[in-house]
């Protein structure tokens, strides 16, 4: 049978028993930003002088996360709420030659993360992180998360939101990383070169998707992807529009940690001999 | 490329050899802490400033580069036990130090190192609690060790008395570690960290080293590992090889499946993990003793009270004529119940001196409940005990 | 001759490649799989430029077109 051909990149099934379909809902952005990273992943496979073996998937915990969990036939690790960030950045310290993509939340990334995040992207460190933003924490039933618009009526927050929500790209740009972008499931192509660059980005890269969540917010997902395009401009026509501007907010190579410290290790061994 | 401020700054001067010279040493706790690990292979320390653990991570950001490893002083202590994660799933022998509120903010990571079988070492520079306490010694986090972490699940502590333990139990603690693919702890005190005092390093080349098992040394292919079977300690695929390990922290099947969900693959998993390292207590856990032929009382203790026990067990035998033994657990956990059992046959009293309220008594006191009259439990909060307490201590629960 | 296959065990009757198709290749059907879901199906094959747009947006990776 003719099969999806980013399923060469999925364990579909192991002795235990088959994993797919996922464990995510019907219509899930989380699964299309799966898609769209195997895509990016895919095209770069391709090119010489890459090898499979170097990629490796680390998430938090949430829907997005799950992505990890064991579907993925790449080296990956599920691990702590919030902590996906410094895994990576153990992983890279290890050795730098990995190329870590790390699958996070707006949940994972911004309130039990957003230390990590902030420090990640200080230190530009070489990982390129993915973040499924849904606005609201899906795994456990929907409730309010930092990126919740105001006056939004979730489990915890009954009576209407009474927080404004973080604008992520700003925050990650701010924080340091050296590419930073936004996009929408409803935008495949731009998503999938989006992440390609990230991956080619020799330091800390921020993609956030913005992604529909049809189980918590009673729509279809069709719906919602549409006004998941209604909703969104392109940064270069945002300036007089109330549309959430999306594209690439920032580009500005800068030292990586890795390879800073790498001078340091020359230097010591130079000493010594 | 060498950036041009790097170039210029000046390196700490001290570019000793690489490892540690064999011969005698005069070296603080902490750096001889440092200098094991080093010659166990450490490549990666992901740490956090906390009192009285810092000298061990500044040691480390001196020395580690110089053996081509990484240092980085984390954020927090959770991300720097986090860090560790990463970096032993990448294939690197990786350790932090922190002291007792650190300790604390490590314990969902170590739980999750546990379930993932992850090899790391973790040291934790014992100072008095609740809450920041003080910044002196204690044995206060001796039963968080064991069961501060959330779930089941079992792991390694060790004891280390002296200077030359914190190297010795370092390197034992990174076999240990490898061998049995699992988070191990060492229990330090401030005591012992800011110590300074003789080291002799043996010749390195007659130091064992373990390594983790790997799916390649036993010829199984990348198609057919399975991340959590082939055996009760799993070989570890490091990243990077091409084996596609998945690492999972919900319990699952031997090849990682976490959604084929049952009571049954959740007790066998728990069960595994259980058995990998209570089930093998007599081969992982260490115990000393002197004097216990035909004792009629026995004193057992860890750390560096067993510096002053050993010194009040000789004073009162000598000058009292108490027939006393000595024991020093130097594993902690997994508690070595059956071992201590066979070290004595029946005796009267059972001393355990601690720097806490009475904490590793209550597995003493149950290992032993048939093979001594009652347990004398010694506690001292802040301070090492002084050999005359101890004394004093012996000689009242002897005599009456 | 262009194939579409669509995954009846993974498939979750999301419509996405329903709603992203340019040319109204496919359309929710009343066939219902395994899991109670409402499969895509293709209703105008000729249509098909092999955008694989459908392919690219599934959630499920369970559709298929061969390739140009």
């Amino acid at each position: 049978m003719l099969k999806h051909p980013m399923l060469k990149y999925i364990r579909e099934e192991g002795p235990a028993g088959k994993r797919l379909p996922f464990i995510l809902c019907p219509g899930c952005g989380a699964g299309q930003v799966l898609n769209y990273t195997l895509h990016a992943v895919d095209e770069i496979i391709n090119q010489p002088g890459v090898k499979k073996e170097d990629f490796v998937f680390i998430s938090g915990i949430g829907c997005s996360s799950r992505l990890t969990s064991h579907y993925l036939n790449f080296d990956s690790g599920w691990t702590l709420h919030g902590r996906a960030l410094p895994v990576a950045t153990g992983v890279l310290l290890a050795n730098p030659k990995l190329k870590v993509i790390v699958f996070t939340g707006d949940g994972d990334a911004a309130a039990i993360g957003g230390n990590h995040f902030i420090h990640a992207f200080r230190r530009n460190i070489n990982i390129t992180v993915i973040c499924v933003n849904n606005g609201l924490y899906g795994m456990t039933g929907g409730q309010v998360a930092p990126t919740t618009q105001p006056f939004t009526i979730t489990p915890t927050t009954p009576y209407g939101n009474v927080e404004e929500a973080f604008d992520l790209c700003k925050l990650a740009t701010v924080a340091g990383a050296s590419y930073v972008s936004r996009w929408t499931t409803a935008h495949p192509f731009q998503t999938i070169k989006a992440i390609k660059k990230g991956i080619a980005n020799k330091g800390a890269s921020f993609i956030e998707i913005l992604s529909q969540c049809p189980v918590h917010e009673h729509k279809t997902p069709v719906e919602m992807i549409n006004a998941l395009k209604g909703m969104t401009v392109s940064i270069d026509k945002s300036m007089n529009s109330n549309k959430i501007p999306v594209g690439e907010f920032h580009f500005a190579p800068r030292p990586e940690w890795t390879e800073r410290y790498e001078a340091i290790i020359e230097k010591c061994n130079e000493r010594i001999s | 490329m060498v950036e041009a401020a790097v170039k210029e700054k000046k390196y700490p001067g001290n570019f000793r050899r690489p490892y540690i010279k064999a011969g005698r040493h005069y070296l603080e706790g902490s750096e001889a802490c440092v200098e094991g690990a080093l010659v166990a292979g450490l490549k990666v320390y992901a740490g956090y400033p906390i009192t009285p653990a810092s000298e061990i991570m500044e040691h480390a950001s001196r020395r580690l580069p110089q053996f081509g490893g990484r240092f980085i002083q984390m954020e927090d202590e959770i991300s720097a036990a986090c860090a560790l994660i990463g970096a032993s799933w990448a294939g690197a022998k990786a350790m932090t130090a922190t002291s007792s509120p650190g300790f604390s903010l490590m314990q969902e990571a170590i739980s999750f190192s546990i379930m993932t079988e992850t090899p790391l070492l973790i040291v934790d520079v014992q100072r008095p609690g609740p809450g920041q306490g003080y910044i002196t010694t204690s044995q206060e986090d001796v039963m968080q060790a064991r069961y501060g972490h959330h779930g089941e699940g079992p792991i390694i502590a060790l004891a280390p008395s002296s200077v030359q333990d914190m190297f010795e139990l370092t390197i034992e603690a990174f076999n240990l570690s490898e061998k049995w693919r699992t988070p191990v702890l060492l229990m330090v005190e401030e005591t012992v960290a800011h110590l300074r005092e003789q080291l002799i390093v043996p010749e390195l080349d007659t130091i064992e080293l373990i390594k983790r098992k790997k799916p390649q040394d036993l010829n199984i292919s990348p198609e057919t590992y399975l991340p959590y079977g082939h055996d009760i300690v799993p070989p570890m695929a490091n990243f990077g090889e091409g084996y596609n390990i998945n690492h999972v922290g919900l319990v699952h099947s031997e090849d990682g499946n976490v959604s084929n969900y049952s009571l049954k693959v959740h007790r066998e998993n728990i069960d595994r993990l259980h058995q990998k390292i209570e089930g093998n207590v007599n081969e992982i856990a260490r115990i000393e003793s002197q004097f216990l032929d035909d004792c009629d009382h026995v004193l057992i203790c860890y750390g560096s009270v067993a510096r002053t026990g050993l010194e009040a067990v000789k004073e009162v035998r000598e000058v009292h004529g108490i027939k006393i033994g000595f024991i020093r657990l130097v594993t902690l956990w997994p508690f070595p119940e059956e071992k201590l059992r066979s070290l004595i046959s029946k005796v009267k009293n059972v001393f355990v001196p601690e720097m806490n309220l009475g904490m590793i008594k209550h597995p003493i006191t149950e290992a032993l409940r048939d093979k001594c009259d009652r347990v004398i439990s010694i506690p001292e909060i802040g301070a090492l005990h002084s050999p005359e307490k101890l004394i004093d201590q012996i000689i009242k629960g002897s005599t009456c | 001759m262009i194939e579409i296959v669509i995954n009846s065990d993974y498939c979750k009757g999301c419509s996405i490649c329903v709603a992203f198709c340019p040319r109204k290749v496919l359309q929710t059907s009343n066939h219902i799989n395994s899991k109670g879901f409402m499969l895509p199906e293709v209703v105008n094959l000729d249509a098909c430029t092999q955008c694989m747009l459908c392919e690219i947006v599934c959630p499920d990776l369970a559709i298929a077109v061969t390739g140009k």
